[in-house]
């Protein structure tokens, strides 16, 4: 699976593109896990490219959020389409993760 | 351990000269050499010591010839290598060799440089393929204790249907069907005392064996929990704390747990982060159950989880599933749906659960239309009939 990197400032903003499913949550864990062991401490996980994601990406996202809350970092997530929104809902996880809707929003807050 | 060579040749002169030539690697035990003088010799010797992975051998010989014991080795001893000695021009017989199996020749008289270096070749050869044998087995090992793990599993989940023949306020049905050898779905039911029935199921994040290791786990901690009679709130917030502990690598578990009071109808139940069962009306509606907000188990440890209440009237049920059914794929990547799930639900209501569970089942297959499934597909399906 393609994921874009930028940075905005010290935030790093990480875009997966397509299914975030079994096969492709190991890359994903792959390429966000070392750069929170690298250091950064402000991730955004930026959706808008994202059409699907299992409970296997669910797990990804959880473990990042475990690892920066450790070191003082936090993720946030924006631009969810509305599948990737209810699945979010329906795994309680909306109300765990801070979800903007605009990449704008998340880095306004980030820089808060 | 020396790569193990038998000479097969009736001519003395030529224990002599390999033993000359190979000395540096008989000694470093790299190389360890048999020397025979027939065919029958060479089957002999393979016998007592099966241990060998290169043959030289001559063609011409009394007894039996290299040619014949070429055919004898294919049979008898397909993981060994040889190569045959011949004289040189001599090429119907070589093409027999090779056409029996040889890996190579080399020609009379002997150019030992080229003997090093065919031997070397040989040598590679056999042992890849040693290797690659003894991976198969490992493997083939390793998907016989997969087998074995995957009874275990659906062993652990009830499977006796009618589970609860004596009861006649309510009908259960289930199906678990793993989409590797093992999986992370679960579900489970049991009577907490005469008037309470528990019903839960759960998906974990994940499949194989962690996933399963975890969903044994999770399954068992529920039961333990559970029937000690605390409301489904207070449960899965107990289990959660549990869990979290155990949760290697942010792995967690969805759960659905339901109290039936099997006199009145009325449901507890209290959801972490599966997806809402369906409620199928005795009079033809379909519905979601509310969501109770629950965030999935293992994930945080103090997480607050909220119970909510669902009235079953006699004919009415209720209908649980993980999200293999709703997400299963067809070869064009489209899911089946929670649309395409209600609508069978609605078609095949009148019927009995097995029915019920086999319909959505064999639609799911249909669907999916060969193409491999993705994920654990688990289906818990209960009525209520009324006080008895």
């Amino acid at each position: 699976m393609e994921i874009t990197q930028t940075k905005h400032g010290d935030i790093l903003v990480i875009g997966p593109k397509g299914k975030l499913d079994a096969n492709t949550s190991k890359m994903f864990e792959d390429c966000l896990i070392p750069l929170i062991d690298q250091g950064h401490k402000k991730i955004l996980a930026d959706f808008a490219q994202l059409d699907y994601i299992s409970s296997a990406g669910l797990r990804v996202l959880l473990l990042a959020a475990r690892k920066l809350s450790e070191g003082g970092g936090k993720i946030a997530l924006c631009s969810l389409k509305p599948s990737i929104k209810t699945v979010f809902d329906i795994a309680g996880f909306s109300t765990v993760f801070p979800i903007f809707a605009t990449q704008q929003d998340a880095i306004t807050d980030f820089t808060k | 351990m020396p790569t193990k060579i038998l000479v097969v040749d009736d001519e003395p002169d030529l224990e002599l000269m390999i033993s000359q030539k190979f000395r540096k690697q008989v000694r470093d035990k790299e190389l360890q050499f048999d020397f025979v003088k027939s065919g029958v010799e060479a089957l002999n010797k393979l016998q007592a010591n099966g241990e060998t992975d290169v043959v030289l051998t001559d063609i011409n010989m009394p007894e039996m010839d290299g040619l014949t014991l070429l055919a004898r080795l294919g049979e008898q001893y397909p993981l060994i290598k040889s190569v045959i000695v011949s004289a040189y021009g001599d090429m119907s017989n070589i093409r027999t060799a090779l056409n029996r199996g040889a890996f190579d020749f080399v020609t009379k008289p002997i150019d030992f440089n080229d003997l090093e270096i065919t031997l070397k070749k040989t040598i590679q050869e056999a042992l890849t393929f040693k290797q690659a044998v003894k991976d198969r087995d490992q493997l083939l090992a390793i998907q016989q204790e997969l087998e074995v793990a995957r009874k275990i599993q659906q062993s652990i989940v009830p499977r006796k249907f009618p589970a609860f023949p004596e009861r006649k306020e309510f009908d259960l049905y289930a199906e678990m069907i793993p989409a590797k050898d093992v999986g992370g779905d679960f579900y489970d039911f049991f009577l907490i005392d005469d008037e309470r029935l528990g019903f839960v199921i759960g998906d974990v994040s994940g499949k194989g064996v962690p996933a399963a290791l975890f969903m044994a786990v999770s399954k068992t901690l529920l039961k333990a929990t559970a029937l000690k009679g605390a409301p489904p709130e207070e449960c899965l917030q107990q289990i959660n704390r549990i869990l979290h502990l155990e949760s290697v690598s942010a792995m967690f578990v969805t759960i659905f747990y339901g109290i039936l009071n099997t006199r009145t109808g009325e449901v507890d139940y209290c959801n972490g982060g599966h997806n809402p069962p369906y409620i199928f009306r005795a009079g033809g509606g379909i519905e979601m159950s509310e969501s109770t907000g629950g965030l999935v188990l293992g994930a945080m440890r103090n997480t607050a989880y909220k119970a909510k209440k669902m009235a079953l009237q006699a004919g009415d049920g209720v209908f649980l599933y993980t999200d293999g059914v709703t997400e299963a794929m067809n070869r064009n990547n489209e899911q089946f749906t929670e649309e395409r799930l209600e609508e069978k639900l609605k078609a095949g209501r009148d019927t009995t659960l097995p029915k019920i569970v086999s319909h959505v089942i064999e639609a799911v297959k249909a669907f999916s239309n060969g193409a491999p499934q993705a994920d654990d597909i688990t289906i818990l399906a209960l009525r209520y009939l009324g006080k008895s």
